[in-house]
This record gives structure tokens, C-alpha cells and sequence, in this order.
């Protein structure tokens, strides 16, 4: 870990790369990182309106999608470019001693770049549906820095495993979709039947997502039981990708 | 030899260092189940060095010599800790600047200045550290105006002598050079080799990897051969090379002996 804050100034160039290849590659890159999400918002809106006819008595459908999306994206992504950060840099991890861990963290790191620069679509959208703005969004950089850490542990988890094995990622990248069914993102958790919403509730990432959408959405800091539940899973996940990352670390130049 | 521990830099104890190769590259989960399950895990292994016994000292400069495979390139890696060795310990002391092959840790999109940094940066440097030394880097490279071009435009030597300018800018105490100073113009060559002795002169510790033997018999003052990651002669660098250039061509051990067939 000593040898990751020596190497601060790489991870911060790394970052700075990664956001000016995304944002360089299109004009309107950096919309689209607003735009995408609130694209999503829109059919959604429509599929669970329309389609389902779900009735949601749940205020204001349209914030509470887009902030799960913005989670779920941010959540999903970085794990899967973390899991490619160590592929990608093969040339350099196999020639050069670089603490590893700089890469999945650099992926991370500009993973919230662009979740707060997804906020600022979802600002305008409280603004637009009249939602109360309350002081609870001022807890936002807690719930960032908690979603952070939590991604952080899993990107640190599954990125050795995605250079010792070649069918990790799209193995991820279905349990994952599945991951986000049995997490309340787009839907309330009300509507799964009660004999089954255990598993929902139980699910560690909806206690993350929750300290990340309560701000916003109920306008209300998460109450501190449920913090202090958040705190533990984000440190416990954290904990342990670190630990198994530092137990594969020596193997990783072998196989990548 | 005279054991004065205070300026050994480099020291390997009995080290070897093998790859695993799987039979199939990269496996995948699924293969690795139905394998695991069949008991049939396969691995291929290649002992890239064997038992190898080396001590280097501050002030040394020191030739690895030895054909394609030999365990060369290998045997750099772990002193510089990117791999650790199966087996054996290693004891470095000091910091470790290598310079490996062209163009590592450069980012062909970027422009040459952009690249001093982050080639320094993946060599630990801090964004700092960099900046004071910036103008003496781009000096020393010689690249003049083309460091504000992107670095795909380089030539292979031009290439080199950026990455040779970064990685001497700071004076290490050690120096690991893998293939690089004979891809220069002449007055480039005569540039490093000038800096090279001044390191020497400084009393740094410089590991040398070439195919050439001209670049060998002038820097180093010690040669080491590997031969199928066995350590065959160590010593005065004439002998070594005249023993490596004329006593060497006997097939090796895993020229002869490697990916045997499978039935």
C-alpha cells in the first residue's frame, strides 16, 4: 500500500488518460455520459408505465431509476474495466515493477470523475420535476466515497482472476446483469413477492446503493443503523480485495 | 572473492524461476473445471533459470551474454523485481532503474514530452521530481523540437534515446540496460556510453544485456553467461566472451529439450 501512494502521481496521470481517451474519441463524449443515463431514465419510465403498468406509488419514478442507473453504472462498469485494466497494461506489468493495484484504482478513481459528472444531468432533472432539493444531497460525497470503496474491493477481487482465466469477464458481465435484477435499481423493492424479497434485502449492494440514492431521492441522509451496515460492507469488501489481490500479485506477470 | 558485505548490491542465493505454461494458453474456467475434475491439469514447465548464484557490487558493470532464451531477460526481471523467483532468495539493495526494450511504458498517442512524464511516473518517479529534471532530459535526448510531436513519428532510435534519457536522469545505484544502446546514431551511442561512465565513476551498478559484442567488451568490466538458464562462466570479460563466442555451440539443454511432444 506504501508502494501505491509513491506511485500517486502515475495513478493521477493514469486517471487523466483515461478520461481524455473517453472524452477525446467524440464531440459530444461528454454528453453522452450525461445523456446516456437519462436516456435509460426515459425508457424505463416508459417499459414500467406503459408495459408493466406498474402502478408506482412511489412518487417520482423517474429520479429513483435514474440514480439506481447511475449507481449501477458506475458499479458495473468499473468492475469490468478493472477486471481489462490489468490485461491492458500487460506489456508494462510484465517489464516494469509497478505495484499493480495502480490500474484498478485508476479505473475506479475515473469511474467517479464521471459519476459526478452524472450528477449534474440528475441535478437538472430534480430541478425540472419540481423534486425538493433538501440538505441530505450535501451527504452525497459519503455515499460516493462508500460506493467507491465497495467497487474499489470488487474491481480488486476479480481483476487477477479475469488474467488467470480468459472467460472471467463475460462470466462477470452475466452475473452481473443478474446482480442487478436481485438489486432494487430500476425497480422499488415493494414489487418483489414477499416470499422472495428476502434475498433482495439481504443483498449487501442494495444497502450501497441505498446510501447512495437515499440523498437524492427521499431527500433524507441514510438513518445511522444503516450507515453503519454500509460502512462495514464497503470496508469489509475492501478488506478483502486487497487481500486477495496481494495474494495473487506476484503471480499476475506469469499470466498475463 | 573478498566477502565485504557493505557493497554487495545484488546478491541471488541458488535462484531459479520457472513458467508454468499452460498447454492451453490462457485457460479458460470452464476447461480448467472439466480438467480439474479429470485430474488432468497439464502444465508445461520451462525452468528459465536454474540454481543461479550471482553477486554483484557497487561499481560493477557487469555483461550478461548468452543465445535467444537463454534466461537473459529473465534473470533482469527478477533483479528488478517484476518476477519473483520459484525458488532461491534474491536481495537487492538500492534503487533499480531498468530500461527495457524500446518503447516500454510509452504511449504512442502521446507526445514526447508527454512521455518523459509518464515513463518516469511508471518508473516511480513523482510528478515533482519530474519536472526538475525535465529541461536536462529533453537536452540530453537530443530530440529538439520533435518532443512536442507524438511519439508514433519516432524512429526506433530516437525512441531510445528517450527512454535512455529518463531512466538516467536520476542517478540510481542501479542500472539495468536490456538491448538498448546499439539502436543509436553514433554520436547518441558516444553520448551514453560517455554517461555510462560517469555512473560508473559514481560507483553505480550497471547490468548490461546485449548482443553485441563490441557494446560488452567496452562497458563491462565483468561477464556472466547464461546458458538454459544455467550460469556457465562468470568472470573477466574477455574470457567469458571468447569462452561464449567460440566454446558455446554445443545444442543447449532447452533449445533441445523443450515442448516435448505429447501423446
Amino acid at each position: 500500500m506504501q508502494d501505491v501512494y509513491r506511485y500517486r502521481d502515475l495513478v493521477r496521470a493514469l486517471v487523466a488518460r483515461e478520461l481524455k481517451v473517453r472524452y477525446r474519441r467524440s464531440a459530444i463524449g461528454f454528453l453522452w455520459t450525461m445523456l446516456q443515463p437519462l436516456l435509460t431514465m426515459l425508457v424505463l419510465q416508459l417499459v414500467f408505465s406503459q408495459i408493466f403498468a406498474v402502478r408506482l406509488t412511489y412518487g417520482n419514478y423517474p429520479i429513483f431509476a435514474l440514480a439506481g442507473i447511475l449507481f449501477w453504472n458506475f458499479f458495473s462498469q468499473s468492475i469490468v474495466a478493472s477486471m481489462n485494466s490489468l490485461r491492458g497494461n500487460a506489456q508494462l506489468l510484465q517489464k516494469l515493477p509497478v505495484p499493480k493495484a495502480v490500474f484498478p484504482l485508476a479505473t475506479v478513481i475515473s469511474g467517479v470523475v464521471n459519476l459526478v459528472f452524472a450528477l449534474v444531468p440528475l441535478l437538472a432533472i430534480l430541478l425540472i420535476t419540481g423534486h425538493p432539493i433538501r440538505p441530505a444531497l450535501l451527504f452525497l460525497p459519503i455515499s460516493i466515497f462508500l460506493v467507491a470503496l465497495f467497487t474499489l474491493g470488487a474491481g480488486l477481487l476479480l481483476s487477477p482472476m479475469a488474467v488467470f482465466f480468459s472467460d472471467v469477464v463475460e462470466l462477470i458481465g452475466v452475473l452481473l446483469m443478474l446482480l442487478m435484477y436481485l438489486t432494487p435499481v430500476i425497480y422499488p423493492i415493494e414489487i418483489v413477492p414477499e416470499r422472495i424479497r428476502w434475498v433482495v434485502r439481504y443483498n449487501p449492494i442494495r444497502s450501497i446503493l441505498e446510501v447512495f440514492r437515499d440523498p437524492i431521492y427521499q431527500g433524507e441522509v441514510p438513518p445511522l443503523p444503516h450507515l453503519a451496515v454500509c460502512v462495514a460492507i464497503a470496508a469489509l469488501a475492501f478488506a478483502l480485495g486487497a487481500w486477495v489481490f496481494r495474494k495473487s500479485s506476484d503471480r499476475i506477470p506469469f499470466y498475463v | 572473492m573478498p566477502e565485504t558485505a557493505g557493497n554487495v548490491r545484488i546478491r541471488l542465493d541458488n535462484v531459479s524461476l520457472c513458467y508454468r505454461l499452460a498447454k492451453q494458453r490462457i485457460p479458460s474456467i470452464k476447461e480448467y473445471a472439466i480438467h480439474w475434475m479429470k485430474g488432468a491439469l497439464a502444465y508445461e514447465k520451462l525452468w528459465a533459470l536454474r540454481d543461479v548464484d550471482l553477486t554483484v557490487r557497487e561499481g560493477e558493470t557487469v555483461g550478461i551474454v548468452g543465445r535467444n532464451g537463454a534466461g537473459k531477460s529473465t534473470l533482469l526481471k527478477v533483479i528488478s523485481r517484476v518476477l519473483k523467483p520459484s525458488k532461491g532468495t534474491i536481495e537487492v539493495r538500492g534503487m533499480v532503474s531498468p530500461i527495457l526494450e524500446l518503447g516500454t511504458g510509452f504511449d504512442h498517442e502521446l507526445t514526447g514530452l508527454e512521455n518523459i512524464y509518464l515513463n518516469a511516473l511508471l518508473l516511480g518517479r513523482t510528478r515533482r521530481e519530474i519536472q526538475e529534471k525535465l529541461e536536462e532530459i529533453v537536452d540530453f535526448s537530443g530530440l529538439g523540437d520533435f518532443i512536442r510531436s507524438p511519439i508514433r513519428n519516432y524512429s526506433s532510435g530516437m525512441l531510445a534515446r528517450l527512454g535512455f534519457s529518463v531512466a538516467t536522469a536520476w542517478l540510481p545505484e542501479i542500472l539495468i540496460l536490456d538491448e538498448i544502446l546499439t539502436v543509436g546514431d553514433a554520436a547518441f551511442t558516444e553520448k551514453c556510453e560517455a554517461k555510462m561512465r560517469t555512473f560508473h565513476d559514481a560507483g553505480i551498478t550497471i547490468l548490461v544485456v546485449s548482443h553485441s559484442e563490441k557494446v560488452v567488451r567496452d562497458t563491462c568490466t565483468r561477464c556472466v553467461w547464461l546458458d538454459a538458464g544455467r550460469l556457465r562462466a562468470d568472470g573477466e570479460t574477455g574470457e567469458v566472451l571468447d569462452l561464449y563466442l567460440h566454446g558455446g555451440h554445443e545444442p543447449s539443454e532447452r533449445a533441445a529439450g523443450r515442448l516435448p511432444q505429447t501423446s
